[in-house]
């Protein structure tokens, strides 16, 4: 199904002695389909070859996905748990030394034991991440709340997706990342992409922007920096960084004035529309411009674009989402297509850039500190009801709502929390404010760290449990697309490493909850479960069986049972998720970001990503191929800004805000305006840009403002001879 | 049906996946052998493949004293042979556009051979299959004409065809530019 234009029919390469094992990459929500290269004599993964017959990716692999293999049989792996009982030596690789899994476990559930029998049952934490299969975030939900009994349960995608999930539940009622399949974007008219630095952090979606351009269609994007999507837009909206709400508000009013709002489709499937014309009025192209900073016919010309266009896509991505009103921000966003009716048919429609493998499938099913699985909510009776069966609990056992990833660090610092359940994320990187967040972590009475290396997190940890990789397990992810899909094992954990699931299982036994989870034997076993406390609700996967996904290349939920084929396209028949059945168009008024520049920080300071690294690269910082492309960080400067400060080209300088500061190598480029610095936001210890960033923190979704904050800098005389 | 690598190199996105896929072809023994390149670097984030274009009269093997360099039966021209190099580096030097590599440890030359170990049976090579933006396409002729009706540049040349920059090749180049022709939708 779905086969286009870019489907052709290719033989693979089998060379002797060697099994092809089809699954797809461990990193974005691309989710790209791919070929594990087995060894049939080591039984070990040795490479890879391009999955032609995925229709999503074609074959198309990123230098991240063809290297993705070297991670399973890495030297770095842990192969056995490892306790450190010198607690002084926390923040540093020192002091772990092996020990059996049944002493790893018998130690956490002693302190668990001790530090709730002193402080009550929500003194323990568990931090999560959604680079893992549907399966592991569902049972980690399951875990925090049944076995460790904790209402403290939250995950990075609050530093990822958060703000898109509560913009797509406020304007359609349902958070579904993207409206329509990507099989439909090369034939869309008009792409509208904000914030999304696609061709470095979704690259395998680039061949069918091109195609769009290609047939005569049109390409916008809106970014401070000209990416290299960007270079080839037909409308660079270079703005400010966040002023993403101003921009959009400026192109609605565009829209609204010009006649392009479709107003059978406003009147019959939307409430809000006059409200909203009334408070963008005041969003004049020039009155736009003043807070952006994009001149006024870029803006003029992008509004009569994407309004003339039969068909158009919005999308966008953490440029937008991660600021103190990413919500706002994607509700703006998606005011656009609502407006003008260009969603709800093929070819149209709005999709958020999936940051992490499965941060679609991840935030649906109970990770969320307010979250249950299928997208339940915990402060409904009802719902906890639901789960509370499957689980066989009662109402009364089931945990309040916990608080967001980056408040739980705050509650460590203040003591509410004093043990930490890590897996799956690097925080130590990826969290706003490290300053305050490593000490956070370093107060800690107990931490344990599930991963398969020692990322900068672990060196926080008293005890390290060795996970595998992607490629050692089986199990089911949801793509940007909401497509489930599935991850298929192509090797035999390495050394003693077990899969998230086995372990939590495991050690549930050990915290005396054995009996919830001792069914568990197999990750089908925990993928029938999880279908099942799926069931009902909106994010429906009962019906995503296994034998569906392969059959189907894939099932997009919601799937509500056996014959149920899913759910390409959403809002087909025009209806929403919204009670009323109606979607909301937002009158959302404009906030400049938490902290402007000024005097002593008067450069606007944006994190990002680089083509080479994923998140906190702690997985791709160790690929040979990868590191040599990207070795380290650096901060990019306009050269009129450069001039200023009077440096060149490769020279050092301190980068430094109200929170801290870095020291970094110089990229001069004209490709980023004057007012503004980047830097790739993949690097540990003292090089990690998230030392400066601000944890001002959206009221909706509680993301932190990584996006934008005021900084200045510095430069370094001596440096420069290193 | 005959296929032929074809670049456009406007498409180029510069995530060095090609360099990186190059490695996994069976033949290669784990080393890349082709290169990208930024443009401008200072001023903006174009940039550009270099890719062997496996000429039909290949300056390599000319300049190759001991016949090392070989033209497989469909075009490509092939890696130095181990048993014949005998490193003198002539083909890097004559090369007109840099594309061999040399081993000073194993005093061999090694190129892009196509990975032949594909593209024999008609499979595409590792750097076309996984090219994220379709820089670098495996097309038919068929293809590659349909391509040149589409693009007509404002000189009224379509790059890839005559004059070459050396002589005859059978890779394809687009150089950038081939959006001038499109026809806006609207």
């Amino acid at each position: 199904m779905q086969r286009d234009k870019f489907f052709k029919e290719i033989e693979n390469v089998r060379h002797p002695n060697e099994t092809l094992v089809k699954t797809h990459c461990s990193y974005c929500g691309m989710q790209c389909g791919m070929n594990l290269r087995v060894n049939t004599k080591t039984n070990k993964i040795i490479g890879v070859e391009p999955r032609y017959d995925w229709p999503v990716t074609v074959g198309k692999m990123c230098p991240k996905g063809v290297t993705a293999y070297q991670q399973t049989n890495h030297d770095d792996r842990i192969l056995k748990p490892l306790i450190r009982d010198d607690a002084s030596l926390k923040g540093t690789k020192e002091g772990f030394r092996e020990a059996t899994w049944d002493e790893a476990y018998s130690l956490i559930a002693k302190k668990f034991g001790e530090l709730q029998n002193k402080y009550g049952k929500d003194t323990l934490s568990v931090f999560s991440g959604v680079s893992m299969t549907n399966e592991k975030c569902y049972l980690t939900g399951k875990f925090a709340r049944v076995a460790m009994q904790t209402r403290y349960i939250d995950y990075n995608g609050r530093f990822c997706m958060s703000s898109a999930a509560g913009g797509f539940l406020r304007s359609f009622g349902v958070d579904r990342g993207s409206t329509l399949p990507w099989t439909d974007l090369h034939e869309t008219d008009c792409l509208f992409i904000a914030g999304s630095n696609t061709a470095e952090c979704h690259p395998t979606s680039m061949f069918r922007v091109w195609a769009v351009q290609e047939r005569g269609g049109y390409l916008i994007v809106a970014d401070p920096r000209e990416t290299p999507i960007a270079r080839r837009a037909d409308v660079h909206l270079d703005l400010r960084p966040g002023t993403d709400l101003a921009l959009a508000n400026g192109i609605l009013n565009l829209l609204i004035q010009n006649g392009y709002a479709d107003a059978e489709f406003v009147t019959n499937h939307t409430n809000g529309f006059e409200e909203t014309k009334e408070l963008v009025k005041e969003f004049t192209p020039e009155y736009t411009s003043e807070i952006t900073g994009v001149a006024p016919e870029k803006i003029i010309r992008a509004a009569e674009i994407y309004g003339k266009a039969p068909n158009a896509v919005v999308m966008f991505a953490r440029g937008i989402e991660q600021q103190h009103k990413g919500v706002d921000n994607v509700s703006a966003y998606t005011n656009m297509a609502l407006v003008t009716g260009k969603i709800g048919r093929p070819k149209s429609g709005v999709a958020t850039f999936t940051g992490q493998g499965n941060g679609q499938g991840g935030r649906e099913h109970g990770q969320k500190s307010d979250l249950l699985p299928g997208y339940r909510k915990i402060t409904n009776p009802k719902h906890v009801e639901e789960v509370c069966q499957v689980w066989g609990i009662t109402p009364e056992e089931m945990p309040q709502p916990g608080v967001s990833a980056y408040e739980m660090f705050e509650l460590m610092e203040q003591k509410t929390i004093r043990a930490m359940y890590l897996l799956c994320s690097n925080p130590a990187v990826s969290a706003p404010n490290l300053n305050f967040v490593r000490k956070a972590m370093k107060g800690l009475d107990f931490m344990v760290c599930a991963d398969f290396y020692l990322s900068e997190s672990a060196e926080f940890a008293d005890v390290i449990l060795p996970t595998v990789t992607w490629s050692e397990d089986e199990g089911t992810v949801t793509n940007l697309e909401g497509r489930i899909i599935k991850i298929n094992k192509a090797q035999e954990p390495l050394g003693e490493s077990k899969p998230d699931w086995q372990i939590q299982a495991e050690l549930a036994e050990y915290l005396g909850r054995g009996k919830y989870f001792s069914h568990l034997k197999t990750a089908r076993d925990v993928a029938d479960e999880f279908r099942l406390a799926s069931k009902g609700g909106y994010a429906d996967y009962y019906g995503a069986t296994w034998d569906k996904i392969d059959k189907q290349d894939g099932v997009f939920w919601p799937c509500k049972d056996e014959e149920d084929k899913g759910t390409p396209h959403m809002f087909l028949d025009k209806k929403f998720y919204h009670p009323d059945g109606k979607a909301k168009i937002c009158a959302l008024p404009y906030r400049p970001p938490a902290e402007e520049p000024d005097e002593d920080y008067p450069l606007r300071l944006t994190t990002g990503r680089v083509v080479y690294h994923y998140l906190s690269g702690n997985q791709t910082r160790r690929i040979q191929f990868l590191r040599d492309m990207c070795p380290e960080p650096y901060v990019e400067v306009h050269p009129e800004t450069a001039a200023k400060y009077n440096i060149e080209h490769e020279e050092f300088v301190r980068l430094f805000t109200r929170r801290g500061e870095a020291e970094y190598k110089v990229k001069i480029t004209e490709a980023i305006r004057k007012d503004t610095v980047f830097v790739p936001y993949h690097f540990g210890h003292d090089k990690s840009i998230n030392l400066l960033t601000i944890a001002a923190l959206d009221p909706m979704s509680r993301m932190p403002e990584f996006k934008a904050c005021a900084a200045q800098i510095e430069k370094l005389e001596l440096k420069k001879v290193q | 049906m005959k296929k032929r690598l074809y670049l456009e190199l406007e498409n180029c996105i510069g995530c060095r996946s090609c360099l990186a896929a190059c490695t996994q072809c069976g033949g290669h023994e784990e080393r890349n052998r082709n290169y990208v390149y930024d443009v401008n670097p200072l001023v903006n984030r174009q940039t550009m493949p270099l890719m062997c274009l496996h000429c039909v009269n290949p300056a390599c093997a000319r300049s190759c004293p001991a016949q090392a360099i070989q033209i497989h039966e469909t075009g490509a021209v092939l890696s130095a042979l181990v048993e014949k190099c005998i490193g003198c580096q002539n083909c890097t030097i004559a090369c007109p556009y840099g594309i061999p590599k040399f081993d000073t440890e194993q005093n061999l030359m090694y190129k892009c051979d196509l990975c032949i170990d594909r593209t024999k049976d008609g499979i595409p090579p590792m750097c076309a299959s996984v090219c994220p933006s379709n820089t670098l396409q495996w097309l038919t002729d068929e293809e590659i004409e349909a391509k040149q009706k589409q693009f007509n540049l404002d000189n009224g040349k379509w790059v890839t065809s005559m004059p070459y920059l050396e002589g005859e090749t059978n890779v394809r180049v687009n150089l950038p530019g081939i959006l001038q022709g499109v026809t806006k939708l609207f």
